[in-house]
């Protein structure tokens, strides 16, 4: 099994001593995110993410297939997550590293558990046929920072994805190609954001958005998920040193804010993205959605 | 047919009678299995779990995989039984049960005093025999004895408990939102809850898995410290009796 290359011995005092007197070695605040990048594929539903160094693609595709029995109402959707060894030496195939258990298990904790794709409105007959959404993760380039990367991957693949339109007369449901009719979009009930916390000297120190480096000198990481209304979706603390419960609260009430200009950030790429595609204007006429 | 929390409002009484902030029973023994190093039976309530500690000893595999240089790595196993459940299941929650194991290992590995057994292995294996509810906590806490009864060097007690929110994630009205100490799995199911491990009054493990809002994770967070403290307290006195009967 290949490892990860360790930092230097050197290279963790730098960093630690550099964090004691309160700078990064990139320059940035200890609140603030690497630049973020995100564009749109050709296709709906591929979106990639750029957050610093590191590289995540996002791509949602569906299927039609009959519903889990014990769910007869509602569709399919699972996210897979793999490490490929082109992000990372370290990273093999067909082996699951803990850090990818981690990530695939935050990813499902954070967007599927807590709802954030209404699975009910992807049912086409209850019972019979239903839209099996599938999301798959692909890390391209690691520094540091996949969980965070992820998450905003996918929940921008998500808004950007339309599914096709279906006709359903009595059993038989017809699923309408794109050029017979303009697909729709998912209804997404919140978006949730990921944002990793690493703490250095017991918690004294908190950071967001560490890279490699940062990743592997820290004593541990917390990891926030929350959505733009100020909910809490998912927190994770995994062992490792032990912090102040009021330490906590602030990575919360930090977290809060990130995600705010992230979900802001996401929406004004959205509405790019859509006039790029909206040429003629003739978008609006198009769409089967209903005002509502 | 009380089978739901949505009368807690009414009576300030839970399913099982219990007030907010009351523990289940905790019934804990140490050694209880002669071949291991170190080992322990807690129950919290009707969740059962058995853990037993191996080690320190010399790692199985060469090169010290995972571990760091000149410290001792904390392997975890947790067996699910296939009866702890209330349906019999073959393979319980694959993903679940091992990021369960590497929040154990985290945890210890840093709460242990893992620099004095340098390439050696410290091994935890948990069986989980019942469960109802707190099973995370169940296995930090039966793990902590086992390892204190393996008579491995650590700072402090690690425990832990659950806490839940008692109002709907929905609406936004704090007056009527409770929190509640060491949820059942009934509770567990509808309300949203977190665990919490405290080593003293630091919080060293926080798994929050349902939508909460932002504004009841600190009365959630100062009533699970609180509860540690108690759950500390009981763990304490079990290993203090057990050492004036067999020390």
């Amino acid at each position: 099994m290949p490892r990860e290359v360790e930092v230097s011995v050197n290279e963790r005092a730098f960093i630690q001593q550099a964090l004691q007197e309160n700078v990064r070695l990139d320059g940035r605040a200890f609140d603030a995110f690497r630049p973020l990048e995100l564009t749109f594929g050709d296709e709906y539903g591929v979106a990639d993410v750029q957050l610093g160094k590191t590289r995540v693609i996002a791509r949602i595709s569906v299927d039609v297939t009959a519903p889990l029995p014990e769910r007869k109402f509602d569709g399919i959707f699972q996210i897979v997550a793999e490490f490929s060894p082109m992000a990372s030496p370290a990273f093999e195939v067909g082996r699951p590293t803990d850090a990818e258990v981690i990530l695939s298990r935050i990813l499902e904790k954070a967007i599927r558990r807590s709802n954030a794709l209404d699975t009910e409105s992807l049912c086409i007959i209850a019972g019979l046929k239903c839209f099996a959404l599938r999301a798959d993760v692909h890390i391209i380039d690691h520094d540091g920072g996949l969980i965070d990367a992820s998450c905003i991957a996918v929940m921008a693949a998500l808004q950007h994805f339309r599914r096709p339109d279906v006709v359903v007369e009595g059993e038989k449901a017809t699923i309408l190609s794109v050029r017979e009719r303009e697909p729709i979009p998912l209804s997404i009930l919140h978006q949730p954001l990921c944002v990793t916390f690493s703490c250095y000297e017991d918690g004294e120190r908190i950071l967001i958005d560490a890279n490699l480096a940062e990743e592997q000198v820290r004593q541990e990481e917390v990891i926030v998920t929350m959505n733009r209304h100020g909910e809490v979706c998912q927190v994770a603390k995994y062992g490792g040193a032990t912090v102040e419960p009021l330490a906590l609260l602030n990575c919360i009430n930090m977290a809060s804010q990130k995600v705010k200009e992230i979900s802001k950030f996401i929406q004004t790429k959205l509405e790019e993205d859509a006039k790029k595609r909206d040429a003629g204007g003739l978008m609006a006429e198009l769409s089967a959605e209903n005002e509502r | 047919m009380p089978l739901d929390t949505s009368i807690y409002p009414l009576a300030l009484l839970r399913l099982d009678g219990r007030r907010w902030n009351e523990l289940r029973r905790i019934h804990a023994q140490v050694s209880v299995q002669a071949a291991a190093d170190g080992s322990s039976y807690l129950e919290m309530g009707n969740t059962r779990v058995i853990c037993v500690v191996l080690g320190p000893a010399e790692g199985k595999d060469k090169g010290q995989r995972g571990a760091r240089e000149g410290e001792a790595k904390v392997g975890v196993e947790i067996a699910v039984a296939g009866f702890s459940g209330m349906e019999r299941r073959r393979r319980v929650g694959n993903k679940r049960t091992s990021e369960m194991q590497h929040c154990l290992s985290t945890a210890f590995s840093s709460l242990l005093f893992t620099h004095l057994y340098p390439h050696s292995t410290i091994s935890i294996s948990i069986h989980i025999l019942s469960q109802d509810g707190s099973l995370l906590a169940a296995c930090l806490n039966a793990a902590t004895l086992a390892l204190i009864d393996a008579g491995i060097p650590m700072s402090d007690y690690l425990t832990a408990c659950t806490v839940a929110s008692s109002a709907s994630s929905s609406s936004s009205d704090t007056a009527t939102s409770d929190p509640l100490l060491d949820l059942n799995g009934l509770e567990e199911q509808e309300l949203p809850f977190l665990t919490i491990g405290a080593v003293g009054e630091k919080v060293s493990v926080l798994m929050l898995e349902t939508r909460v809002r932002m504004e009841r994770v600190e009365g959630m967070l100062a009533v699970g410290v609180e509860g540690c403290k108690r759950v500390r307290a009981i763990l304490d006195g079990v290993v203090r009796t057990y050492e004036k009967k067999f020390g």
